[in-house]
């Protein structure tokens, strides 16, 4: 058993003739959490779908667990970017919750009794029990956040990826969610965060990939996370310590 | 009381009314996948497209067998379907240019085999104008099984289907990270609605039939927030204003039954869309503590009693 | 002038009128409400015609292009209510306003000569039947002159406003903050759209229509970046479905709209395919160009980066792998080509970067900066 949750060596991703990643190389131990951070456009995103599949990669070894990503899947569990889904379609918060069970269900079946529990077990892990049945689209930024956040868990996954989950969140939500991201890595999952804050990674994080377009430095936050490779990451002068961008 | 009774009695009005009938439950309940992935407009395609289709399968077969011209409007139908999708996907012509492209040349392909048919193989015109408006009042026993039968498989595929597609409707990506085939399933829907397009040309025609496929879903996404029970009150609404249209057109003299049909869903849109609790126009503007529906950041007071 | 002559002409003409505006149909995302306004003009025609018993008459025109911006209207103001997506609002407004032409047309005006059919379908070959006479002369085919009207008028359109076209449809807010209003040309784009498929339908028919205004932008949308060049070949696209449409109708003895559509979805086929830089071999072959290239940079920035471990020629399947992912008939076929193109070298038994490779690894190195 490989203490190696997730192992991207070489990645380039490129869409016509530009590339929006490349060569970039992350190793993610379990346990651990991890943030990626980068300006604009520096391939938080493409990086996370390319382990995923969703975009097709020029070159790069990408394994997790030791494995393919296809024989690993069900040991995955994925957070997408809040603003990828019309919010307006006709579901309830549990019903979305229940989504993350639809793989380990299999074809035709449907969620019954003991989902419908493992579903509001995780809506009540981030908070939301009370929203059950509520339409997605009446539910604020930070609660939709949470009911994504909760579709994940119930996946009950080793390795997650997680794009944005603090975006457009008040301070109460953060604090909720960073406490359940870090109750999976004391677990021993391990979670790679798309994150845009300078200010909290130190508090947030064990290690961190600062991304733009390239690695520019990844690892432990004590040693990677320097005003040099901030800096270097986006391209003016940036305290790590202080300055947000 | 009277038309009640030859809606029993009448087997023309019978025969119709049960054609209308299936044509709104398979559109309504098919159409809304469509709509709420963002591809209403797909179904004006698909029936556009489907016109060589029919008329290839007559010039191939010489059988005017409806499952035979129902097979040739699904090729060419499917085919348009797909060479939209690839030529938005793979080029820089934007989805709806696409759309509007393969639907006029495919229809412009079915003109020519048509007007080739009726000026060498003696075809008459009354075929093209039935496929263009449909022809309900010319629907037998016959058809009706054959639409029965089509739409049945359909909607039982659909039912089958229920969470895989109602994952690609809502978050695709995240399906496919669950390792679901999401393209397989969406060609798998694309095959479904196309069913439910053929099944309803004769009835009310090419012109007509995206309103089909989009008015009872738009009026039942006004009622529910459920997905299970818009598309139960889509086929609901589909039925009813399919026999409604039936009727109403057989009770005058020179109302044709497509647009009949299409009038009523086009009345039960309009009324949902001012109705509908929360949703609706006259309520929105009558409640002071209601939220817009479609901005997705709205903020809902939490003191409203939601929960059950 | 022979009727084969006057068809092929007014086709052509009709072709180029419809070409015109297509452009910004294509680049303004909105395709679909041509297709809309060309079926929903219906009532407007019916009622028209109700009016002044003529299809020739101004008013039919005016009232027809009422309707059809009206659809525009009707569309934004369902699409308005947050209630309904685009898309649904056009697919739900067409059908009704046709519906109601259709209703129209049965009950009141069932005895007089206008067709559905005729109004979806048009037939160009009886356009030399219908002539434009004053004071007993004989002017030619009525449709010429209705087409060569609007086409001087879209030209005329076009022409006086380019560039505010242009910067609305790229910029709309930067067109607003310059004064162009762009809600205003917006409708009178879509009016001169009403226009155009109005006048156009008793020839080619309203679904044609269609096909006349989108396809020949979207084709030439594959063929150059400049919105100028693409209006001009647009229009000459547009000649070209006439007159190989007309050749092609007049072989098989089929309907000329129908034949000139088909053409149009065939060229439209053919340069999706085939077009040089942007058509679906060309971006295949350059993808697969692209990909090796990448692969070339990295491998040489790899082997130019001090920092890397010397790479034995028998070990190179194995460390490219882990390192990058390749399959070793990949890594074997690029080490071969790089070596032929002297970029790498062996160098007592490891792959090193020649000096020309070097200038390999800068541009990868161009590519992260």
């Amino acid at each position: 058993m490989t203490d190696v949750a997730l192992d991207i060596q070489g990645c380039t991703v490129a869409y016509h003739d530009t590339p929006v990643l490349w060569d970039a190389s992350l190793t993610v131990p379990r346990g651990t959490i991890t943030g990626v951070l980068g300006p604009n456009g520096a391939g938080k995103t493409t990086l996370l779908k390319a382990v995923l599949g969703l975009v097709p990669v020029a070159s790069g070894r990408i394994q997790v667990f030791g494995d393919t990503y296809a024989a690993q899947q069900d040991r995955v569990g994925y957070v997408p970017q809040r603003g990828s889904v019309d919010w307006d379609f006709p579901t309830n918060a549990l019903d979305v919750v229940l989504m993350g069970l639809y793989g380990q269900l299999g074809w035709f079946r449907r969620p019954g009794a003991h989902e419908n529990e493992q579903a509001r077990q995780a809506l009540r892990d981030v908070g939301m029990l009370d929203y059950t049945d509520r339409q997605i689209s009446q539910l604020s930024g930070g609660q939709q956040q949470r009911v994504f956040l909760a579709r994940a868990l119930v996946q009950d996954a080793d390795l997650y990826l997680m794009d944005e989950p603090l975006q457009g969140v008040d301070a109460t939500t953060e604090r909720t969610i960073m406490q359940l991201l870090h109750n999976l890595r004391d677990a021993g999952k391990a979670v790679v965060v798309v994150h845009h804050d300078l200010h909290t990674v130190a508090d947030y994080f064990d290690r961190v990939l600062l991304l733009n377009k390239r690695a520019v430095a990844s690892g432990p936050v004590a040693s990677v996370f320097t005003d040099a490779n901030v800096s270097a990451t986006y391209g003016t002068e940036m305290r790590a310590s202080t300055e947000a961008h | 009381m009277d038309l009640l009774y030859e809606l029993v009695t009448d087997y023309t009005l019978r025969t119709v009314a049960l054609g209308a009938a299936l044509l709104g439950m398979v559109g309504g309940s098919l159409g809304s996948y469509a709509v709420l992935r963002g591809r209403s407009l797909i179904g004006d395609a698909v029936a556009h497209a489907a016109l060589p289709g029919i008329a290839g399968a007559f010039l191939l077969t010489g059988s005017m067998n409806p499952l035979v011209l129902m097979l040739g409007a699904a090729t060419t139908g499917l085919a348009a379907a797909l060479l939209v999708e690839t030529t938005a996907h793979t080029t820089r012509v934007p989805y709806d240019s696409a759309l509007a492209l393969m639907l006029s040349a495919f229809f412009g392909l079915g003109l020519v085999l048509m007007t080739y048919l009726q000026r060498h193989a003696g075809a008459s015109q009354a075929g093209l104008d039935a496929f263009l408006f449909g022809q309900a009042a010319a629907l037998v026993t016959r058809d009706v099984y054959v639409m029965a039968a089509l739409g049945g498989i359909a909607l039982v595929m659909m039912l089958l289907l229920w969470k895989e597609l109602k994952l690609l409707s809502f978050n695709p990506d995240f399906g496919h990270s669950l390792g679901l085939p999401m393209q397989l399933l969406n060609g798998l829907l694309t095959t479904l609605i196309v069913v439910a397009i053929v099944i309803g040309l004769q009835t009310v025609g090419v012109v007509l039939m995206s309103a089909v496929l989009i008015a009872p879903t738009v009026a039942a996404r006004q009622w529910t927030n459920r997905l299970g029970r818009m598309v139960a009150l889509a086929a609901g609404i589909g039925a009813a204003t399919g026999v409604a249209g039936a009727v109403v057109s057989a009770s005058m003299r020179n109302l044709p039954t497509g647009p009949t049909i299409v009038l009523c869903m086009g009345a039960v849109v309009a009324m949902s869309m001012l109705l509908a609790p929360e949703r609706g126009l006259l309520w929105r503007m009558g409640g002071p503590r209601t939220a817009a529906p479609s901005s997705s950041n709205s903020s809902f007071s939490t003191s409203s009693p939601a929960d059950s | 002038m022979s009727p084969q002559a006057e068809v092929q002409l007014v086709a052509a003409v009709t072709a180029v009128a419809c070409a015109l505006p297509g452009a910004f149909l294509v680049l303004r995302r909105l395709s679909m409400m041509s297709d809309a306004i060309s079926h929903a003009i219906l009532p407007g025609i019916v009622v028209g015609f109700m009016l002044t018993e003529s299809l020739a008459s101004p008013l039919l025109i005016a009232g027809a292009a009422a309707t059809g911006v009206l659809t525009v209207v009707l569309v934004e103001r369902i699409e308005g209510t947050g209630l309904v997506r685009e898309d649904a609002a056009i697919g739900l407004v067409f059908p009704v306003l046709f519906s109601i032409g259709v209703v129209l047309l049965a009950r009141y005006a069932s005895d007089v000569h206008l067709d559905v059919d005729a109004v979806l379908l048009g037939e160009l070959a009886f356009v030399p039947f219908d002539r434009l006479e004053w004071g007993g002369i004989d002017l030619g085919p009525r449709a010429l002159w209705v087409m060569g009207t609007v086409l001087l008028l879209n030209a005329a359109f076009l022409t006086a406003f380019y560039k505010e076209l242009k910067l609305s449809t790229f910029d709309a807010q930067l067109a607003a903050t310059l004064g162009f209003i762009p809600g205003v040309l917006h409708y009178v784009l879509m009016s001169l759209v009403s226009v155009t498929a109005v006048s156009a339908f008793d020839a080619v028919g309203s679904i044609l229509v269609v096909a006349l205004m989108v396809a020949p932008p979207a084709t030439a949308y594959l063929l150059t970046d400049r919105l100028d060049r693409m209006i001009v070949l647009s229009a000459g696209l547009g000649v070209g479905y006439a007159l190989v449409g007309y050749a092609g109708a007049a072989a098989l003895d089929a309907s000329i709209a129908g034949s000139m559509a088909t053409v149009a979805g065939l060229l439209f086929g053919v340069t999706l395919v085939a077009a040089p830089e942007r058509g679906l071999v060309a971006t295949w072959r350059r993808q697969h160009r692209h990909t090796a290239r990448f692969s070339a940079q990295l491998l040489a920035a790899y082997l130019a980066n001090p920092s890397t471990p010397p790479v034995p020629l028998s070990e190179a399947s194995n460390r490219l792998h882990d390192r990058f992912g390749w399959l070793p008939s990949h890594t074997q076929a690029l080490i071969s080509d790089l070596r032929d193109q002297d970029l790498i070298t062996v160098r007592s038994g490891h792959l090193a970067c020649t000096e020309a490779g070097q200038q390999l690894a800068d541009e990868a190195a161009q590519h992260a900066a």
